[in-house]
């Protein structure tokens, strides 16, 4: 009796410490996710879109077509302490497109008209070339393209334009979809502090 | 009008006349000399290229000019160095509000020119380190719009100031007291008369043109003083990822472009036909 008692304990005590062990995981990872102690992000040394020293090569949009999420969770992101708020704006307009009546380009870059540009500072309505601009990125209609990253990058912009995996809408993959295809291995876990 | 390469002076390295790691600067005497900041140190070259003298600055040095005595000024981070012909140190001029990042140094009328990158302004000073007059300053931009973090300017026969101002791809002409005369130059992402990107010309000089220098793609042009296109002096030479490519001009007509990838000096004349 007291042996089948002691299996009986042992068993349970068996379930018990399992269930609570995978609580205790799941809540140690959720705890984890909350605090973004560990996340994927791009490595903007590694991306092509980003990387100093390549010209000439056409933006990659893996983090775009890769991602398990259907509007992919990677956003451009534009660093405001190194954007240079320039007039035109190679990463806002299609630089290469005919000049239109005002001396701009006619076209815009992002094929999802994700950056808006809107004059700041003292404004000077006579000359549209006396003024700063600052350039916001929509990240409703933002998917992550690079285009817009491409042509920030030195030393056609100041590299101010990057890409970010934003955690809210990732879904903390064990192995990210977009880091498989990655040529680069940009896609890296990283802490954050 | 067409141009030809007809030498090529520096490149990287750590031998007699090469430079190590930055390549900012040159400028040209009136014998034709070539003075380069280079580095933490000015290195200079005879008319011929060959290397001369080498002597250390008190730190990176981002700009370099010669006055007609022969003093060498040296642009640093919040000061000016000036030494004689021989490298010797004459003078510092210190000014942590004046001058920030000293990209550009010129003469005018015994007076000297500092373009100031970091204060977006061009300081004018006498020809013993007092303040006189800002130029490019008083508009609504409070400066020229330098997102590459140099301003480089030159002066004409005439004592005019002609200044790249990138951010709104012009150049611009200024009286030493400060007043704006006009500018040749817009925006124009295909069309070679045209300045591209977000942010050109980088560097200008001048003599009886006005030359200019570009980035992505890196391109040294030649203009007329009414902005008219004359050249495309080169382009291909330079490493694509070059930027403020600073130039200068002597009196036999050459160009020298300081290409900051390859840090090599490029040497173009015009050709005759």
């Amino acid at each position: 009796m007291s042996e089948e008692l002691t299996r009986r304990d042992l068993f349970h005590k068996v379930v018990r410490g399992t269930v609570l062990a995978t609580m205790g995981g799941g809540a140690a990872f959720l705890v984890q996710k909350a605090h973004g102690q560990v996340v994927w992000q791009v490595d903007a040394s590694r991306c092509v879109n980003s990387r100093l020293g390549e010209v000439g090569v056409e933006a990659c949009n893996l983090c775009t077509t890769e991602c398990v999420v259907s509007l992919s969770a990677v956003r451009a992101v534009n660093e405001y302490s190194k954007c240079g708020r320039c007039n035109i704006c190679p990463a806002y307009f299609n630089i290469t497109s005919a000049v239109d009546e005002h001396g701009y380009p006619s076209q815009k870059l992002c094929p999802r008209d994700a950056i808006i540009r809107r004059p700041i500072g003292k404004v000077d309505p006579e000359d549209p070339a006396n003024n700063f601009y600052e350039y916001l990125i929509d990240e409703q209609k933002c998917d992550g393209c690079g285009k817009c990253v491409i042509q920030c990058k030195e030393p056609l912009g100041l590299g101010s334009i990057v890409l970010r995996v934003r955690y809210d809408r990732c879904v903390d993959c064990n192995r990210c979809a977009i880091s498989r295809a990655c040529p680069k291995d940009a896609l890296i876990r990283v802490p954050v502090t | 009008m067409q141009y030809k390469q007809v030498q090529l002076i520096g490149g990287k390295g750590t031998g007699p006349g090469q430079f190590a790691a930055e390549l900012r600067a040159i400028a040209v005497d009136q014998h034709g000399q070539i003075y380069a900041a280079a580095d933490s140190h000015i290195s200079v070259f005879d008319a011929a290229g060959r290397p001369k003298r080498r002597w250390p600055a008190a730190g990176p040095v981002h700009s370099v000019a010669v006055a007609n005595d022969g003093t060498v000024y040296a642009g640093e981070i919040l000061q000016i160095e000036i030494f004689d012909a021989a490298g010797k140190l004459l003078h510092t001029w210190r000014d942590e509000a004046l001058l920030g990042r000293v990209t550009a140094i010129g003469f005018v009328q015994g007076s000297v020119l500092v373009a100031d990158a970091a204060g977006r302004a061009i300081r004018r000073f006498d020809p013993r380190g007092r303040f006189l007059n800002n130029i490019g300053k008083d508009n609504p931009v409070n400066g020229f719009l330098v997102p590459n973090g140099v301003l480089d300017f030159a002066v004409d026969a005439h004592g005019i100031i002609h200044v790249a101002n990138p951010g709104k791809h012009r150049v611009e002409r200024y009286t030493p007291g400060g007043e704006l005369l006009g500018h040749i130059g817009s925006f124009h992402g295909t069309d070679p008369a045209g300045f591209g990107g977000c942010c050109n010309p980088t560097n200008v000089a001048v003599s009886e043109r006005l030359y200019v220098t570009e980035k992505a793609g890196p391109r040294a042009k030649v203009y007329d003083f009414s902005g008219e296109l004359q050249a495309v002096i080169a382009a291909d030479v330079f490493d694509p990822n070059c930027k403020n490519m600073s130039m200068a001009v002597d009196h036999r007509g050459r160009v020298y472009v300081a290409d900051t990838v390859k840090l090599a000096i490029f040497v173009f004349e015009p050709v005759t036909v």
